[in-house]
């Protein structure tokens, strides 16, 4: 089961990456260039700045399907590629629990 | 109104240099690409080389920027450091962007998000560059620009309107220095629009001197910006002395040594050509080099100034002349001291930009 989480994951990082180089007009970057604990703003890491969260609100509502309205919460969701990979795995996780029961 | 400095890019690259250079050199085929929607045909287009938007030292603070505000920065930019003048806090500088279409790639793809996702979920960038002022905002944040900033958009003669306005600023001294220019795009709305409403050039030539009732287009694309002023060291190309709109005067009272005429078949009738060229004087047309835009004056504007500046005339890129009109053959170093370049819109319109030395 573990197994199947990570290689889950890893997909997600994986689309991630590729929604961000797609979608933010990251200069002379590629998708396997973005490690994964890499901090998406700030001057450290990728440098992303407030419109480009704003973008990844939109990427998650057009490609994943959640909404994120709470600020503080997206701080901690926002932080890297791999916060934000899990943050995605786990709302699909309890969305598809609560289509089971 | 004096010429300080022009700034170009087009098909045949970036700089004031490489649009001389593109005069020297002549004619060029154009691209012939396929459509999505009309794959059986080859459409011919002059479109921008994609490394001549290249270049991280001015784009550096554009990372949003789309290729329209690109090109734009790009010709404001080098039309700045062309002139060689030390543009600091104490003058105003003004920008005045002309364009017919505007960004309109961001545009649609702006349009397809709210068709396709909702008005919920488009892209903030794209909503914030689907505007055609964006460009202006470009360019005066990256020379931190703070004077008057607008867009001039209009399908007849924007880059005529934009330097008619130059001049008003100028003249009441709201600026002390215009950055002015003319930006369009040819992106895959356009090509399909030009493939359905225009006649084009299957052989990838527009011809200037047909002077045809339906003329032919090659779609081309780019910007050129000029700094302007009314200091009397900013005349390096010489100057800009007048814009006459639907012009009946009489031009033997003001004989110019060249008329450029300014057919390129995006306009639609060209006969009015016929009767725009002045008895004794030279005519030319300089649109086959980077194609067939409604601001196309703009690029047959600065290769009059470059003529002033360098005295030569330039030879006609495509110099097939039924009419027998008095077209320039050969690139030659001669005494050139004023042009007029003189475009039609729709065989009626008429406007005649007047440079001299």
């Amino acid at each position: 089961m573990e197994g199947d989480q990570e290689k889950t994951l890893a997909e997600i990082r994986a689309r991630v990456k590729g929604l961000l180089v797609d979608n933010l007009a990251l200069q002379d970057i590629q998708a396997e260039d973005i490690r994964d604990d890499e901090i998406l703003f700030g001057e450290e890491g990728l440098g992303l700045d407030s419109l480009d969260a704003v973008e990844i609100v939109v990427l998650l509502q057009r490609n994943f399907g959640l909404e994120m309205k709470d600020i503080d919460q997206g701080k901690k969701i926002f932080y890297s590629v791999d916060t934000l990979a899990r943050y995605i795995y786990e709302n699909r996780k309890s969305n598809t629990s609560k289509e089971q029961s | 109104m004096n010429i300080a400095g022009i700034g170009t890019i087009c098909t045949r690259g970036r700089g004031i240099e490489s649009f001389a250079h593109a005069l020297q050199q002549g004619w060029k085929a154009p691209q012939f690409i396929s459509l999505q929607s009309l794959p059986d045909k080859s459409f011919p287009v002059y479109p921008l080389n994609q490394e001549s938007l290249m270049d991280k030292a001015v784009l550096g603070k554009m990372r949003r920027a789309d290729r329209f505000s690109r090109m734009a920065a790009l010709a404001a930019w080098d039309a700045v450091q062309d002139s060689g003048m030390a543009l600091d806090g104490e003058h105003t500088m003004g920008i005045i962007v002309a364009s017919a279409f505007g960004p309109h790639t961001t545009t649609f793809r702006f349009l397809d998000d709210i068709l396709d996702y909702g008005e919920a979920n488009v892209s903030p960038t794209a909503f914030s560059h689907s505007v055609h002022n964006t460009a202006a905002s470009y360019i005066a944040s990256l020379l931190d620009i703070r004077g008057p900033t607008i867009t001039v958009s209009q399908f007849a003669f924007p880059f005529h309107q934009a330097i008619l306005l130059a001049q008003a600023w100028l003249d009441e001294k709201r600026c002390d220095y215009v950055l002015v220019g003319s930006a369009d795009e040819s992106g895959r709305v356009m090509e399909y629009i030009c493939s359905q409403k225009l006649r084009i050039a299957d052989d990838g030539q527009i011809q200037p001197f047909h002077f045809s009732a339906a003329p032919k287009a090659v779609p081309g694309e780019g910007s050129v910006f000029f700094l302007m002023t009314s200091r009397e060291d900013g005349r390096k190309y010489g100057e800009l002395s007048e814009v006459a709109l639907s012009s009946h005067r009489n031009e033997e009272e003001d004989k110019p040594d060249i008329c450029i005429l300014e057919a390129d078949g995006m306009a639609g009738d060209e006969t009015g050509y016929r009767d725009a060229v002045v008895p004794g004087a030279f005519a030319a047309g300089y649109s086959p080099l980077f194609g067939s835009m409604l601001t196309g004056s703009g690029f047959q504007c600065a290769a009059a100034a470059l003529m002033l500046k360098e005295q030569i005339r330039y030879a006609c890129p495509v110099q097939d002349n039924p009419g027998r009109v008095n077209i320039c053959t050969v690139t030659e170093t001669a005494e050139i001291h004023s042009i007029h370049c003189i475009r039609y819109h729709c065989g009626q319109k008429k406007a005649v930009i007047k440079l001299r030395r």
